[in-house]
């Protein structure tokens, strides 16, 4: 395994996973985990889902370590890595959200915990957050939270940068109207 | 009363950028669904290199450095003019015949070049119902009568080429003249 010294540059420790030493890898999961978590469970709005998504993007990003075309920036395409198994996964979500809907009693449990989650005001901006799409959501967290450049984010997205803008934009508006609708109940 | 709308994305913000907590074990699932992955080979940074070295890239040049791109290019191709014909051993070059005949049912390209001989040339359409035939031909230097055999029966000229004014059989035909190089 080895001691990797704190502070090695994503291109030694790239150059050094390319080179045979499996283990160094460690050292870049360590560091970018708790970034990518955070973006990851905002987006799918799920612990589970989320974890699923960052293992697989970290495994995937090892297999395809040799087109990091440049390790320098090996943490913005790695993040690109796992805006791609978001939406993946979102999307597995939801499908299987639309078969619940066509449960009646899951239909009634997922309409409690709702309004359980309303109710009780535990994570309020989460829930706001959840109602976005998930264009609008996945633009407004790369943007606010995770502090990317438009140009950057469209690096990771594959969308263009006025696109966007106006998917901040809207996210921000739609965001404003959720909350201001939730604490008016 | 409701907070201004900046103040409010700020708040969101701010709750939504503390940290998470995600399994402590997470890393270690990680390196050990890695470890079950065939072992990198040797050599994974030349394969890089080379990955680096046939990477499609983007390339930016000023409307100058374009200009004299182009001017080089023109050079090479003017000191070989040889490498733009085909075949280049032969001189000879590929000349597209066409002809417009919506009610025919076959056209033939007859000519010195194949001794008038209806069989060696027949023309295709140009699709299933088009009205234009075509047919190319590899033709070296030289000057040639030739017309457009109409179902077998009736010699047209190319209306698009001058006609030959000396035709011992008393039918229309054209003259093409190929350049030599």
């Amino acid at each position: 395994m080895g001691i990797h010294s704190v502070g090695t540059s994503d291109v030694d420790v790239v150059r050094r996973v390319l080179g045979g030493d499996t283990a160094a890898y460690a050292t870049l999961v360590a560091r970018y985990r708790d970034r990518l978590a955070r973006y990851a469970v905002h987006m799918l709005g799920n612990r589970e889902d989320a974890e699923e998504a960052l293992q697989d993007a970290f495994v995937r990003a090892y297999r395809s370590l040799e087109r990091c075309d440049d390790p320098a920036r090996f943490g913005a395409w790695l993040y690109g890595i796992l805006v791609n198994r978001c939406r993946t996964t979102g999307a597995r979500a939801a499908r299987r959200g639309r078969v619940f809907v066509r449960d009646e009693a899951a239909l009634n449990g997922v309409a409690h915990a709702s309004v359980a989650e309303q109710t009780e005001g535990e994570d309020v901006v989460c829930w706001a957050l959840a109602r976005l799409t998930p264009e609008y959501r996945e633009a407004f967290l790369l943007k606010h939270v995770e502090d990317l450049e438009y140009e950057e984010m469209a690096r990771v997205t594959g969308a263009g940068v006025s696109a966007l803008k106006m998917r901040v934009k809207r996210a921000r508006e739609q965001l404003q109207m959720i909350l201001r609708e939730a604490e008016r109940v | 009363m409701f907070e201004p709308d900046e103040e409010l994305v700020g708040r969101v913000v701010r709750q939504l950028r503390r940290p998470v907590t995600v399994d402590a074990n997470l890393d270690a699932r990680v390196m050990e669904q890695i470890a079950r992955l065939p072992a990198r080979r040797a050599g994974g940074a030349t394969r890089a290199t080379w990955h680096w070295l046939t990477r499609p890239r983007t390339v930016r040049l000023s409307p100058l450095s374009a200009l004299a791109i182009a001017a080089v290019f023109v050079a090479v191709v003017l000191s070989r003019p040889d490498r733009l014909s085909h075949p280049a051993s032969t001189g000879a070059r590929e000349f597209s015949f066409v002809v417009v005949a919506p009610r025919a049912a076959t056209v033939s390209l007859v000519g010195d070049f194949n001794d008038w001989d209806a069989a060696r040339t027949p023309m295709q359409r140009a699709g299933k119902q088009a009205s234009v035939w075509t047919a190319v031909l590899p033709l070296t230097p030289g000057r040639y009568r030739y017309a457009f055999l109409v179902d077998g029966v009736s010699w047209l000229a190319d209306p698009a080429a001058p006609a030959a004014r000396d035709d011992e059989f008393g039918t229309p035909s054209s003259v093409v003249t190929v350049g030599g190089s």
